[in-house]
């Protein structure tokens, strides 16, 4: 008898259907169950997979502590993943959708902030004549933190934010963001605008596995290709 | 001689010169560290969240934990510290604990005098427990400054490269950077210039994101005005360059100085002020003055030193003019201290 294989996919969206119909594609035909709101699939014919649906970044943590072989998912959330975590997990296949990027907008009317070497010196002013910091609102904490000090940006502090962060500028609770996005068109309808150097990562959809399982899923993951 | 001995001989040398033990806090606010210290202090810290939702960190070292103490009126301005600091570090083999010990003359007013104070108690409480081939190694922010502010180049790449001396791999960047004449931020306005013009009409105290108009109006004119490239580069890269090659005794140093100014066709008298550091003459010890020093530490802004014995490094301290303001001092309070390093002992 055949291993038992788990699979997560994301629960919801366009990431969902993107990914059932990646593995529909390759003759991994998905079945869902009929109760519209359950949680778990099957492959036809293929018994010994079990697929779950579950939130994007709870894939990520999943394939870390075992529960999933293999999983889809995006790029970033792994990336902004704790180094342990990140260690745990192999990228088989980069997949062409779920593209977006993470980057650094600042609001439109920073007229003098086009680049990252400006937001570095703007911070330094918030600095000695405010003595408080640049606050940047971001859902990818670890990300931003690398790229910034990287970039020579160190007068800053973070804001965790969990959704529409694009608002933070505007309601005293930051004074620029970092988010993920593919069209740029909620940054513009919110007055924000993306610094020309600020892409911090770009981002699509992949196929992940967990490194332990590697051997086991081997030929499973025959049919995927590199 | 055994640690506790160690440290009660070590007391003794401070006491006797004056400074006054200080006893901070071992529980501080972990919003405030970091809004000194950097995101990247973080992961450094041990910390946990009190029940009313507060983080609280254990103080991850003293010289920061005394300054705050000094500032809430707990302690008097020329201290020592003797205990523990706490700090996580990506490298295994490190403690979470070391012990401290050192000195500090907070709000120090005369800064030739209290810099020699320090220096000088250090130096003698080292010799009182190692006495074998004391070396002194010298540096000092405040030359840098001077050399960078006579230099002919944008008022902005002036400032870069002061703010980030202190870290050197990124200081490499900013000098290629320099070097190949690519501001990165050589871009075209006139789009923003459209806006610059609409902008000039509206409330020039409206805020938005927490700067004004006005202020942003000022910068971006600024910025216009400043000029974007210039030819000398390169040139300015080598002079930097080899001023951080500089690396001599003391008693040399004047004329180490002046021979540098003289090739580099810069006026003789850039370097004035670093008359702290001819004063450590009277010490009567081996100094040698290494101009590529004391850059691991941001805070330091004028004199910073080490004292080796043999090739351990036993002590380290400098001048530190900005950190008591930047802890919320009304005033600028300019203090200088340095610790022992008793692992080393």
């Amino acid at each position: 008898m055949k291993d038992l294989i788990t699979i997560g996919l994301p629960s919801k969206g366009r990431l969902k259907d993107k990914a059932i119909s990646f593995f529909n594609n390759r003759g991994h035909k998905i079945l869902q169950s009929e109760k519209e709101r359950n949680y778990f699939g099957t492959i036809k014919n293929e018994p010994y997979i079990k697929i779950i649906f579950l939130h994007a970044k709870e894939i990520i943590q999943r394939l870390g502590d075992g529960t999933l072989d293999m999983g889809v998912s995006g790029l970033d959330l792994l990336k902004e993943s704790d180094k342990n975590l990140q260690n745990k997990i192999n990228v088989q296949k980069k997949l062409d959708f779920g593209n977006a990027n993470l980057i650094v907008a600042v609001p439109d009317d920073w007229i003098d902030v086009q680049t990252i070497a400006d937001l570095e010196e703007v911070s330094f002013d918030i600095r000695s004549k405010r003595n408080s910091r640049l606050r940047v609102a971001t859902k990818y904490p670890n990300l931003t933190n690398d790229f910034l000090i990287s970039k020579g940006v160190t007068q800053y502090k973070l804001i965790p934010s969990l959704g529409a962060t694009e608002t933070y500028p505007f309601i005293g609770s930051s004074e620029i963001i970092t988010d993920i996005t593919s069209t740029g068109k909620t940054l513009t309808d919110n007055n924000l605008r993306i610094l020309k150097d600020g892409l911090i990562l770009s981002s699509n959809a992949c196929l992940f596995i967990a490194k332990k399982k590697a051997a086991k899923l081997q030929p499973f993951l025959k049919s995927f290709g590199r | 001689m055994k640690s506790k001995k160690l440290s009660e001989n070590i007391i003794r040398t401070f006491k006797s010169n004056g400074f006054v033990l200080s006893e901070p806090d071992v529980l501080l606010d972990s919003d405030y560290i970091i809004e000194r210290s950097g995101e990247k202090f973080r992961s450094s810290m041990l910390t946990f969240d009190r029940e009313d939702g507060k983080t609280m960190c254990l103080r991850p070292d003293l010289t920061v934990a005394s300054c705050i103490n000094f500032l809430q009126k707990k302690s008097y301005s020329k201290i020592y510290y003797s205990g523990q600091a706490y700090r996580r570090s990506g490298n295994k083999s490190m403690d979470f604990i070391n012990d401290q010990l050192g000195i500090e003359i907070l709000g120090s007013k005369n800064q030739i005098q209290d810099d020699f104070k320090v220096i000088s108690t250090i130096l003698s409480s080292a010799k009182n427990i190692k006495r074998k081939k004391i070396l002194i190694k010298v540096g000092d922010i405040g030359l840098f400054k001077s050399l960078i502010n006579a230099l002919d180049m944008p008022e902005r790449w002036k400032l870069r490269l002061i703010r980030h001396f202190w870290r050197p791999n990124y200081f490499e960047e900013l000098l290629k950077r320099l070097e190949k004449n690519t501001d990165i931020d050589s871009v075209t306005f006139d789009a923003d210039k459209k806006r610059f013009y609409e902008m000039k009409k509206i409330d020039q105290d409206k805020l938005v994101a927490g700067r004004s108009i006005s202020e942003i109006l000022k910068r971006f004119d600024k910025k216009i005005k400043d000029p974007r490239s210039f030819v000398d580069g390169k040139k300015i890269v080598k002079i930097i360059k080899s001023f951080l090659k500089i690396n001599c005794k003391l008693p040399e140093l004047d004329d180490r100085l002046l021979d540098f100014a003289k090739k580099n066709n810069l006026k003789k008298n850039i370097f004035k002020d670093f008359k702290s550091i001819l004063n450590l003459k009277k010490l009567n010890q081996d100094i040698n003055f290494i101009a590529n020093f004391g850059r691991d530490v941001e805070y330091y802004t004028g004199i910073v030193f080490e004292v080796f014995s043999g090739k351990k490094e036993i002590a380290r301290g400098g001048r530190y003019d900005d950190l008591l303001k930047s802890l919320g001092a009304k005033k600028n309070t300019p203090a200088v201290g340095a610790a022992i390093n008793l692992k080393n002992i």
